[in-house]
């Protein structure tokens, strides 16, 4: 009965959601379109206990990825030892050279990580993919339980659902922990940045300088904002969300308008913390996915909480043999693609497509992972008044304070199409709030 | 064992005022077992605060700020450095060294030089260093020096298709034809005795130990080259860097002197 008052304001929370700004920016064609993200009233539901075995496995899953984090920045033990192959490290895109020697604050690398889960037909969760480099996505579930509360206050009286506004404090300590003196800022690279609404909306709920570039400089090996009048007060840990290449064009990508020159000279000397560490593309890589696992093992001996969609790595010849052997039933996917693009179905794909691409993936077997097709549970969500079922994924945000924290929340991202297990809202999906009951 | 002495002048003259201007520049030489470097002096101007430290591969950097507008910028560095005390260099950092075991940027092999290493039949030579530096001998009878017809975006493969460049591009080529050849390389910034520029050249790792070979003048480095950076190619360790607003028109002037003493 409760429930059913919440789904009655969808429409209300909707317009709430539109008139507050809460918007992500997408380019198409090299144009900048701004679109809404629909919100879906139903909420995923996750029991107590079994949130507490999430809980569990994305605290040792980012704990061993940080771990793995600061040995390739440094000793490169795993690799030595043969666990990880060379290749997936210095052939990857995402492993910066400029961060060979460099420890980040209390060695936190990745210090907001949002890690991606789908929930099988079988009631067996599954790791799809790790975001290290600043995920995105935490403001939506925060904003719409506001405004459901707001809403619909009847129907959180009688449930017992974790409270979710509480992301800012752990934002806040995570940052706090970090801070070697000076003030908290957020850097954004400006309104027409995918994440815009959530930089200014983490900023006003943690009580951080929402910054650009510009206001940022560099002087005598430190970080200092100026102010309106002109002073510079002293930095002492920065949430970026710009990428690596563009944040400090001395020392990465000399093009980059956006970032600040020698930023990265003053973190290298311990002077600022940046949020999160440069060089975690090495990290959450789709090659470097398939050795989570043996991380774990590897760094604490222990066995994995949570599994692995089943993966294949062509690179190796008995997985390549089997990915030829099997292809119809495995999705292919780009390596160093994001956001739902660089994805191909093998049972999808014309004959043609489908000798193009074993063409390519015979000549650069280390491009691409496969998987089995995950049947993952549908969610139901309200299409023009009827409930129907959807394809939906988790993203859970594991915060890496002076201990590692999970947000009692999440972003559940769904599919409006009914034929698609493409979530990503660049490609026009909708979200969820996700409700952890207390018990 | 020789004494030499460097003097590095870079000048850059602007058309309009510059700003603000951000300079990082990689051009003190490196201490190691074969060259050990002595009274370093550095002048800047406009005069500025400067930071020291060191990049990822830990090459020396002088940063800094200009926040004074100014039309002109310099800097002259100056020092000796005692060079040819040993063969080789030591491995700095043996965790870093499988890096430059994989093609990285502009030192990356396509298909004309996988030709042209497919031909030099390597199978026959035993050991890593007499194939390098036989690789050495034959590249310069088949590559032409010939400055101003490639630039700092050049990669190996174009540079090697067009039959000619300068030393940049000799040591981008040379490294590609060394890891198609398993034999880890990297490229080297520095200064050779004579009047001119700055100068490239490539180190090889062979037994734990990191052998000079200049592929643009074909000799092995003992006595005459200073070091002043390395990298994995021209990019990682480029001598200066700059970012300024304003300026308009830039024209740069560049004086290296390096003389025995």
């Amino acid at each position: 009965m409760e429930r059913l008052s919440l789904l009655e304001h969808t429409d209300t929370v909707n317009e709430l959601l539109a008139r507050y700004g809460v918007k992500f920016g997408i380019y198409k064609n090299n144009t900048f379109h701004e679109q809404l993200f629909p919100f879906d009233a139903i909420p995923r539901i996750i029991e107590a206990d079994e949130f507490e075995y999430l809980e569990k496995g994305l605290k040792q899953r980012v704990v061993a990825l940080n771990l793995f984090l600061k040995d390739i920045y440094s000793k490169k033990q795993i690799v030595k030892d043969g666990v990880v192959p060379e290749d997936f490290i210095f052939a990857s895109s995402g492993y910066m050279l400029e961060c060979e020697g460099v420890a980040p604050i209390k060695d936190i690398y990745s210090h907001i990580s949002g890690i991606d889960l789908v929930k099988g037909k079988d009631g067996v969760w599954y790791i799809l993919e790790d975001n290290l480099r600043v995920p995105s996505g935490a403001s939506y579930p925060m904003i719409a339980r506001e405004f459901c509360r707001r809403s619909s206050p009847e129907t959180f009286a009688n449930l017992k659902v974790e409270e979710n506004r509480d992301y800012a404090e752990l934002l806040r300590r995570t940052m706090d922990n970090v801070n070697v003196g000076g003030h908290t800022v957020i850097l954004t690279p400006g309104r027409y940045n995918a994440a815009y609404f959530e930089h200014s909306f983490l900023a006003e709920k943690t009580g951080c300088h929402l910054v650009n570039g510009s206001e940022l400089e560099v002087k005598d090996d430190k970080l200092y904002f100026k102010t309106a009048t002109g002073e510079l007060e002293r930095v002492g840990v920065v949430y970026r969300r710009i990428s690596d290449e563009y944040l400090d064009p001395m020392n990465f990508n000399p093009e980059s308008l956006i970032g600040i020159p020698h930023i990265y000279d003053v973190f290298r000397k311990g002077n600022v913390a940046l949020m999160n560490a440069p060089g975690n593309g090495v990290a959450d890589d789709k090659g470097i996915y398939y050795f989570v696992p043996k991380m774990i093992k590897y760094y604490l001996g222990e066995e994995p909480i949570l599994n692995n969609a089943p993966t294949y790595l062509p690179f190796y010849e008995d997985d390549y043999k089997y990915v030829i052997d099997n292809f119809d039933n495995l999705v292919l996917k780009d390596v160093a693609e994001a956001g739902g693009y660089g994805v191909v179905f093998g049972n999808k794909m014309t004959k043609e497509q489908k000798a193009d691409f074993l063409e390519l993936l015979r000549k650069e077997p280390r491009r691409f992972i496969a998987q089995e097709v995950i049947d993952f549970q549908d969610l139901d969500i309200i299409d023009k008044n009827e409930q129907v079922p959807r394809k939906a994924d988790l993203r859970a945000f594991v915060l890496m304070a002076d201990e590692p924290l999970v947000w009692k929340s999440g972003l559940t991202r769904f599919s409006r199409n009914p034929d698609s297990f493409i979530v990503n809202s660049s490609q026009g999906g909708g979200f969820k709030d996700t409700w952890v009951l207390s018990r | 064992m020789t004494k030499l002495h460097f003097d590095y002048y870079m000048r850059i003259d602007y058309s309009e005022e510059v700003a603000t201007c951000n300079y990082t520049i990689k051009c003190i030489p490196m201490q190691n077992l074969r060259q050990i470097p002595t009274d370093i002096k550095i002048e800047l101007s406009p005069p500025s605060k400067y930071c020291l430290g060191k990049d990822g591969l830990k090459n020396n950097q002088i940063y800094g700020r200009n926040e004074l507008p100014h039309k002109m910028f310099y800097y002259h560095i100056t020092g000796n450095a005692e060079v040819g005390l040993c063969s080789y260099d030591e491995v700095e950092n043996s965790d870093i060294s499988m890096v430059f075991k994989h093609p990285h940027g502009l030192n990356k092999a396509g298909n004309k030089i996988t030709e042209y290493f497919n031909k030099l039949q390597l199978k026959d030579i035993d050991s890593d260093y007499d194939k390098a530096v036989y690789v050495m001998n034959r590249f310069y009878e088949d590559y032409d020096y010939q400055p101003l017809t490639t630039d700092l975006n050049t990669t190996a493969e174009e540079a090697f298709a067009q039959g000619h460049g300068v030393c940049q591009d000799f040591a981008h080529i040379f490294i590609a034809i060394m890891h198609l050849a398993n034999i880890p390389a990297r490229y080297v910034t520095g200064l050779i005795v004579g009047e001119g520029q700055s100068h490239a050249w490539v180190e090889i790792l062979v037994d734990g130990k990191w052998y000079g070979l200049d592929p643009t003048n074909n000799k092995k480095v003992l006595n005459e080259h200073i070091k002043l950076g390395v990298g994995r190619d021209a990019r990682d360790c480029m001598i200066n860097r700059g970012i300024m607003h304003g300026g308009g028109l830039h024209t740069q002037t560049v004086k290296v002197n390096v003389e025995e003493i």
